[in-house]
């Protein structure tokens, strides 16, 4: 429970993701404005929701910003919401109109350009919002929108003489000069003549060796949907001269795309959206991301759409193999569970021969001897992996139609970047992968299921069998809220009754959250309540547990003390009466507090724990010791 | 994670005030998660969490100007041969988003951004951790291990577990086929170093980053092999928890993190850390030195030295510094022990005051000489800071002056010590103090007439119990050891 403050609220405020193509995978996204600042890739854009207004499912809506970066491309950054509906001063608190946004930065600011529906009237303007730093953004919209300026997709252009242009959709494709201070534009908006016939939205301008680029999303055929296309100019304002495509219209009937170019790290890169995470409603976009090259004469090839996408992906994490970079043999790809979309996708093998690759993963390690397959079969499979022109075979057994992480040993996997294939041998039955890792050593499994009845302490008394609660979510941003009054309180207010002991799998319900009993043995003398919460897709900060179990003496034992460890702040309760409470800002240390002598008595004692957390790795560790400090082991443990 | 971290330090180097106080480090130590203090181009350097760091001239006034690219948090710097090694921690996830973090080593044959030699290698990636595992892989602390020249380098924060990897002294690299060791858990900001034997980790427990409420303090295991494992004072295991307390708040300061060790002479250590919050300065996060003290075979944070009225007393016999002046008698009406009428109200005899001898000692300079105390004025005295004379890691220069007086002690030419009777301020008038790792202290004068430069070799030394002069420091011998005893 390090970084308090700003570090405490930055890690509630942002979440990290990890993806291919689509890169945000925890919302839908659409519309996406890539900007590089201070060497960081920043991501504006816009959020499509489905409407919480009628009508349902018909139509795009949007209440809000969030912002992502990335210094990278896989991994992503969720900073939170920027900028939302109800805080613009002139805009409609219920319009759901928060569109295609840009950002740009001057003289050490950032100017957040979005449309919005305004308060009186129709349609749509386009406001401004500033903020000193993205960091800790904290975007303040002018009281009016742009003057002048109705519609939507707003684009800033920034040259390299240090002049800036608005760009616009609005009946077409419009541009006007901006004033220095990027609030207003000045002299009259022009239309972007002579470009083909069509519908076309979104324009998207930069300038590149001197050339100035007009991109934008166009419906080029009656009833068509929208490619991405371009044109070309000396000037700014134009005349721009049409060049051709950059990207195709979506072979899934995506009626919209959107993008924005952008070179980071000597590389440019095509940002655009696809419903990936909504095959049946097109208005739930996602934004993806490829590469993006020029020929030499300063034409833009046309980029086809990706799963793959771009950066190097750590091996040692999750490879989702279903975004290939190539597939064969028969092998194919499906959602993981088609109630849940944002799950995302599987890779099937349907037989021996199907076979999938992904290129540039990058191997860190110089020791890593184990692949982890996220799998599910219900035979005896040979997977082969290769890694560039390393080989080796990986026999799996059945997971009995189960998903399960299987870890094979492996030689010493090579170090560096290469591509993977992995390819089905031979297989019993169809076999289904959700994705592969690469790493030194089985990842640590923190929990197993009881195997019997009871259990005993470990050699040095710790009570690693235990019934825990799914934590319950609390409004927790750091621990510096733990005074001992306000523990006092909240471990009275929060503890959970318990008239019999709880039934692995019970469920109970605790503010209005419903969570879930789990009967566990610790593989740890620390019970990794962090890992609990990670196993389960629970709440990890900010959590308030539960824990219970029972010990069985054989007789009485007197003069001994409950001693404990544990992150946070935590309560203990012998036979229902309190006996330990370790307040403020705790870690897990092994004896940090004991309760005064205790006895144990003949038969069944219950033991219970509250531990509450704010941003720390939430765990402790407990057991009995005697007068000399040695550890009791003479009792056992069970869940009834 | 950690870009906290760099808004925080950006935010302290901007800041330009300067407030000084007496026995905080001077001018604008302003810095978070400082590196070890190091040595280039006759200027010592930290670096810290962001991009800069401090420089200083003397080791006592700090300022900003230090140079290392990389953002990220928490370097940490060794010299090996003639280059030095910064190594740091980029945080991959970044803004908080993640524990993605990632070590990187760079060599610079100058910490000095003024030296011609000036300029970073590209850095390398010896280590990094994938985010879902139980550690973060930043916050370094090197060693290089004195008895084998291996170079280890421990890592992580609070986020699971303290790593242990090997490095390559002669490239920086990560070696070959080294898998990493978890040997702490449960805290950040660690470090290595070796002593008589041992191995000590010493790592941050607390929380860091809430000003004046930070709980950062520092604690150490220690180990007969440097893969430990760590285990504390009581037996506990590093891995468990466990840890001794090295320093926590002190006075006006509080939150001590990132333990830096640095060996100025045989016997004579200090520790740099960052406090959270100087009470003095608003709070800010700075620099802070304290003498590295050895007890029992565990490290313990020595005090800044105060300024007051001493006795100054000689390791060697217990005798203590006087003035060569006559021994003035103080009157006493007396009975013999066996007639005291035991109805007769006490009496209390009032202190031999300066005024009352001060008439007998001659005026120039007087000599000094070590003496059995008595509680007399020519026994006492006053030792005040000098804070434009400039200082050394860990205090300011002192005038050493008999109390209630001008009389300050001074070196001569001829190598031996006597008393002037002004202080005018020269340079032999000037005196290092330096709490020594036994708790001794060694006094040194900052220069001898005619000899050149500063003096870092001789001090103040017991030639015979009774015989100060100036010899050549040598921490075996106790002639080289003094004891300040508070005559207040």
């Amino acid at each position: 429970m390090k970084k308090i403050l700003i570090p405490v609220l930055a890690v509630l405020a942002s979440t990290a993701v990890r993806a291919q193509n689509p890169i945000i995978t925890n919302q839908f996204t659409a519309d996406p404005t890539a900007r590089v600042f201070n060497g960081r890739l920043y991501l504006f854009p816009s959020h499509d929701i489905i409407s919480p207004v009628e009508p349902k499912k018909k139509w795009f809506s949007m209440a809000d910003y969030h912002m992502f970066s990335s210094t990278d491309l896989t991994e992503w950054t969720d900073h939170g919401i920027i900028l939302s509906q109800e805080q613009v001063p002139w805009g409609k608190p219920d319009g759901y109109s928060m569109w295609a946004p840009d950002c740009v930065e001057k003289d050490g600011k950032y100017y957040f350009f979005f449309p919005d529906a305004p308060k009186e009237g129709r349609g749509f303007n386009i406001g401004v919002a500033i903020a000193n730093n993205l960091f800790w953004p904290k975007f303040e919209p002018q009281q009016k929108p742009i003057e002048g300026v109705m519609g939507i997709d707003p684009c800033v252009l920034q040259t390299s003489k240090g002049e800036s242009y608005l760009f616009w959709g609005g009946g077409g494709l419009v541009v006007a000069k901006m004033s220095d201070d990027l609030l207003s534009i000045e002299g009259k908006p022009q239309r972007i003549a002579n470009l083909p016939e069509g519908f076309k939205e979104g324009p998207f301008a930069f300038e590149r060796n001197g050339k100035f680029y007009l991109t934008y999303p166009w419906v080029r055929e009656k009833d068509g949907t929208e490619c991405l296309a371009y044109a070309m100019s000396d000037n700014p304002m134009g005349p721009y001269e049409y060049k051709g495509l950059i990207m195709k219209e979506s072979k899934t009937g995506c009626w919209t795309n959107h993008h924005s170019i952008v070179e980071f790290n000597n590389q440019w890169y095509l940002f655009y959206h696809h419903n990936d995470y909504s095959p049946s409603f097109d208005k739930n976009r996602s934004v993806c991301v490829d590469s993006l090259f020029f020929n030499a004469d300063g034409t833009i090839q046309e980029v086809i759409p990706t799963l793959r996408g771009v950066g190097v992906s750590d091996a040692r994490k999750p490879v989702q193999i279903d975004r290939y970079s190539e597939i064969g043999g028969g092998a194919s790809i499906d959602y993981l569970d088609k109630k849940n979309l944002f799950l995302g996708w599987k890779t099937l093998f349907p037989s021996a021969g199907a076979w999938v690759r992904y290129n540039k993963v990058n191997m860190k390690s110089s020791c890593a001897k184990n692949v982890c397959l996220r799998m599910k079969s219900s035979g005896k499979a040979v997977f082969t992996l290769s890694l560039g022109g390393f080989k080796t075979d990986l026999a799996v057994e059945s997971t009995g139609d189960k998903w399960e992480d299987v870890n094979i040993e492996t030689r010493t996997l090579p170090e560096g970047i290469s591509d993977m294939t992995l390819t089905l041998k031979s297989a019993d039955a169809p076999v289904e992968v959700d994705w592969v890792s690469l790493t030194n050593d089985p990842r640590p499994v923190y929990f197993k299921k009881p195997a019997e009845a009871k259990s005993t302490p470990d050699a040095d008394g710790f009570i690693r069998r235990w019934s825990i609660l799914e934590p319950e979510k609390m409004d927790i941003r750091s621990n510096v809220v733990f005074t001992d009054s306000y523990l006092k309180e909240t471990f009275a207010k929060h503890i959970v009754p318990m008239k019999k002991l709880p039934a692995d799998k019970q469920t109970t319900v605790v503010s209005g959250q419903k969570l879930m009993w789990h009967h566990l043995e610790s593989n740890s003398y620390n019970n990794k309540l962090f890992r609990f919460s990670t196993m389960l897709g629970k709440p990890e900060y900010g959590v308030f547990f539960n824990v219970v179990t029972v010990i069985n003496c054989a007789e009485d034992i007197d003069n001994v003390r409950l001693a404990v460890g544990s992150n946070g702040a935590s309560q203990w309760l012998l036979n229902n009466s309190e006996i330990l409470t370790l307040t403020g800002d705790r870690r897990m240390v092994k004896d940090d507090g004991t309760s005064k002598r205790v006895s144990l008595k003949k038969g069944a004692n219950i033991l219970r724990g509250m531990i509450i957390n704010g941003p720390g790795m939430s765990d402790f560790c407990v057991r009995f010791i005697d007068e000399s400090g040695n550890p009791i082991t003479n009792f056992t443990i069970s869940n009834k | 994670m950690n870009l906290y971290k760099i808004s925080l330090t950006a935010f302290l180097l901007a800041s330009a005030v300067s407030i000084n106080k007496a026995f905080a480090q001077a001018g604008q130590p302003y810095i978070h998660d400082p590196s070890t203090i190091a040595e280039s181009n006759g200027k010592y350097f930290t670096f810290g969490t962001g991009g800069g760091g401090l420089i200083s001239e003397d080791g006592w006034s700090w300022h900003g100007g230090a140079e290392r690219p990389g953002g990220g948090a928490a370097p940490d710097v060794i010299k090996i041969g003639d280059r030095y090694l910064v190594i740091y921690g980029a945080t991959g996830g970044g803004l908080g988003g993640g524990h993605n973090g990632r070590i990187l080593t760079m060599w610079n044959k100058s910490l000095d951004p003024k030296s011609p030699d000036f300029k970073y290698t590209e850095p390398i990636e010896v280590a990094s951790s994938d985010g879902l595992e139980d550690c973060d892989a930043i916050d370094p602390g090197v060693l290089l291990d004195p008895t084998d020249g291996r170079m280890w380098l421990s890592y992580g924060t609070y986020f699971g577990n303290i790593r242990l990897i090997e490095l390559d002294p002669k490239t920086g690299e990560r070696v070959k086929g080294n898998k990493e060791l978890d040997i702490a858990i449960d805290c950040e900001a660690t470090d290595l170093i070796y002593r008589d034997g041992y191995y000590y980790l010493l790592g941050t427990h607390g929380t860091c980053c809430d000003g004046v409420n930070s709980t950062y303090n520092i604690v150490c295991g220690r180990s007969k092999k440097v893969t430990g494992p760590y285990i504390d004072n009581v037996g506990r295991d590093m891995k468990n928890g466990g840890g001794k307390m090295v320093i926590a708040a002190g006075k006006r300061v509080c939150g001590p993190g990132h333990f830096g060790r640095t060996i100025i002479d045989e016997g004579v250590e200090i520790m740099s850390c960052h406090f959270e919050a100087d009470f003095d300065r608003s709070g800010r996060s700075v620099l802070g030195i304290r003498p590295l003290l050895w007890r029992n075979g565990w490290p313990v944070a020595g005090e800044s030295f105060k300024e007051g009225t001493y006795q100054i007393a000689s390791e060697r016999r217990g005798y203590s510094l006087e003035l060569a002046v006559d021994f003035v008698r103080m009157n006493q009406e007396r009975a013999a022990w066996h007639r005291i009428d035991l109805n007769e109200p006490l009496k209390q005899i009032p202190n031999q005051t300066l005024d009352e001898v001060k008439q007998t000692w001659p005026s120039g300079n007087i000599d000094v000489r070590a003496g059995d105390y008595m509680y007399r004025p020519h026994q006492h005295w006053t030792i005040v800071a000098v804070p434009e004379a400039g200082g050394y890691l860990s205090n300011p220069y002192f005038a050493i002056k008999i109390s209630g007086t001008d009389r300050a002690l001074a070196s001569t030419k001829d190598m031996e010590v006597t008393t002037e009777e002004k202080f005018t301020g020269a340079d032999n008038q000037l005196w290092r103090i330096e709490q020594l790792t036994d708790g001794t202290f060694r006094i040194m004068p900052k220069a001898i007439p005619g000899k050149d430069g500063v003096n870092t070799e001789y001090c103040l030394y017991s030639v015979a119990d009774s015989t100060p002069t100036l010899a050549k420091y040598d921490f075996k011998s106790d002639n080289s050891k003094w004891n300040f005893i508070s005559a207040e």
